[in-house]
């Protein structure tokens, strides 16, 4: 398989905008749960997938996985089965669920797949630490809805911005 | 709100032991392989070795202990909610009740799987630390790149993939340069990051983001014209300026991780032959 320049090129600098909301701390909004605080580092894989194709959504998923790993987080995010493997999916997933809506409305599929990205990253994420056994079922259960329903919002909301904003940039220069 | 001040990617310390002049890819093996260990111990024998090879390797490579462990602390708290977690909710058939208190009772079978996940997640937590403290966020992706290089026979992408890294790393800096003139503007026109709640904190995130990933995307644009008018065509036949190299020292931690793996596989074996 070959990529294309322009899929590198994206995947590398949504990556770099993931990276970014880590180390400046902005990707999370603090909250008094166990895990300290809800994530929106998910929302460039998310773009990714809706703007250039589910390869992008799973590189910058990859780089989103292996910055979690690197500076893990809470610690069983050193687990490379909780920190990266779920979060390939996030971008494949918001791919998905926006293709298989947009013909219905734009605005409509860019807050699905937002949606649709953040419950795969919270469900995948949480079922991987409780099937590897650092949390309890019904801890998972009460962390995925405490932190779970915020960030769902958070990412609809903003993936709608940002992609009209994206989309808007686009037409005109075209 | 001087977010982008002093950002440090990764906690790398430079030095010149034996641990830090392993060849990166030896290093990627090596967690890896401590990695999977952790995960098919369950039972306290092989900690034990493993605490004393841990220590070893911190010594050998000059990482003032408390230094290593001073990136633990933040995680105490979880570590001990965890521990608790499984004392309190864990269930298995047939287990012995130590305390009983209102609703929740604690076995002697949630406080062996406290005791081991809490191990477990420390020692996790211990490698990484080790692996980052000592080797440079460079040679990591450079080691990486080489591991990885075999996967392209099967189809996968994989020079793309660590290029789509170096770039992302590349621009680390660049757009944070970009997302502190944002803040900067945004709190010249009244947006006030510091004040408000849950949601007025989360709102006042959107005149941020918005610019930031515009003008990412803008970047975008110019770097992919910019490599293509250079012909870039992916990762096929690239060489490096500089290649890697395994050396003597890297023979020796291959064997003693051999060895190591060995030991552990036998205890594991030796205390639950079921497994």
């Amino acid at each position: 398989m070959n990529l294309s320049v322009r899929k590198i090129v994206i995947s590398g600098i949504l990556g770099a905008i993931t990276i970014l909301l880590g180390v400046t701390r902005l990707g999370f909004i603090p909250m008094p749960t166990l895990a300290g605080s809800a994530t929106i580092m998910h929302i460039p894989a998310i773009l990714g997938g809706i703007l250039e194709g589910p390869v992008v959504g799973l590189f910058t998923g990859a780089i989103f996985g292996l910055f979690s790993m690197y500076q893990p987080v809470p610690p069983f995010f050193a687990d490379p089965l909780v920190s990266i493997l779920p979060r390939l999916f996030i971008g494949v997933v918001s791919y998905l669920v926006y293709f298989s809506t947009k013909k219905i409305n734009n605005v409509l599929a860019c807050i699905l797949a937002g949606a649709f990205g953040s419950i795969t990253n919270t469900v995948l994420v949480l079922g991987m630490a409780t099937w590897r056994g650092y949390l309890p079922p019904e801890v998972s259960i009460s962390i995925g809805f405490l932190h779970g329903i915020p960030e769902l919002i958070v990412a609809a909301v903003l993936t709608v911005i940002l992609v009209k904003g994206i989309q808007r940039i686009r037409s005109t220069k075209a | 709100m001087e977010l982008t001040k002093n950002i440090t990617l990764g906690v790398y310390l430079p030095g010149e032991t034996s641990i830090h002049r392993l060849d990166p890819r030896t290093k990627i093996i090596a967690a890896a392989i401590l990695i999977t260990l952790l995960l098919f111990i369950k039972s306290y024998q092989p900690y034990g070795l493993f605490m004393l090879f841990t220590i070893a390797v911190i010594i050998a490579s000059g990482i003032p202990i408390s230094y290593a462990l001073c990136g633990l602390k933040p995680m105490l708290p979880v570590l001990v909610l965890m521990w608790f977690f499984q004392l309190f909710l864990y269930s298995a058939p047939e287990a012995e009740v130590i305390v009983s208190w209102w609703i929740f009772s604690a076995t002697d079978a949630g406080l062996h799987m406290g005791n081991l996940i809490t191990l477990r997640v420390f020692f996790l937590f211990t490698i990484i630390t080790i692996l980052t403290l000592t080797t440079s966020i460079v040679s990591l992706t450079d080691g990486l790149e080489s591991l990885l290089k075999p996967l392209r026979m099967i189809g996968i992408p994989s020079q793309e993939l660590v290029m789509t890294m170096i770039i992302a790393l590349r621009f680390v800096l660049i757009l944070a340069e970009e997302l502190d003139k944002i803040i900067k503007a945004q709190m010249a026109r009244g947006v006030a990051f510091d004040r408000g709640n849950f949601i007025q904190k989360t709102r006042n995130l959107f005149p941020v983001f918005l610019p930031l990933f515009i003008n990412a995307f803008k970047r975008a644009e110019e770097l992919i014209v910019a490599m293509e008018a250079r012909s870039y065509t992916g990762g096929k036949g690239r060489t490096k300026m500089k290649t890697l190299h395994m050396g003597r020292v890297d023979r020796s931690a291959g064997v003693v991780i051999m060895l190591f793996t060995g030991l552990i596989v036998y205890i594991i074996l030796s205390v639950n032959p079921q497994i």
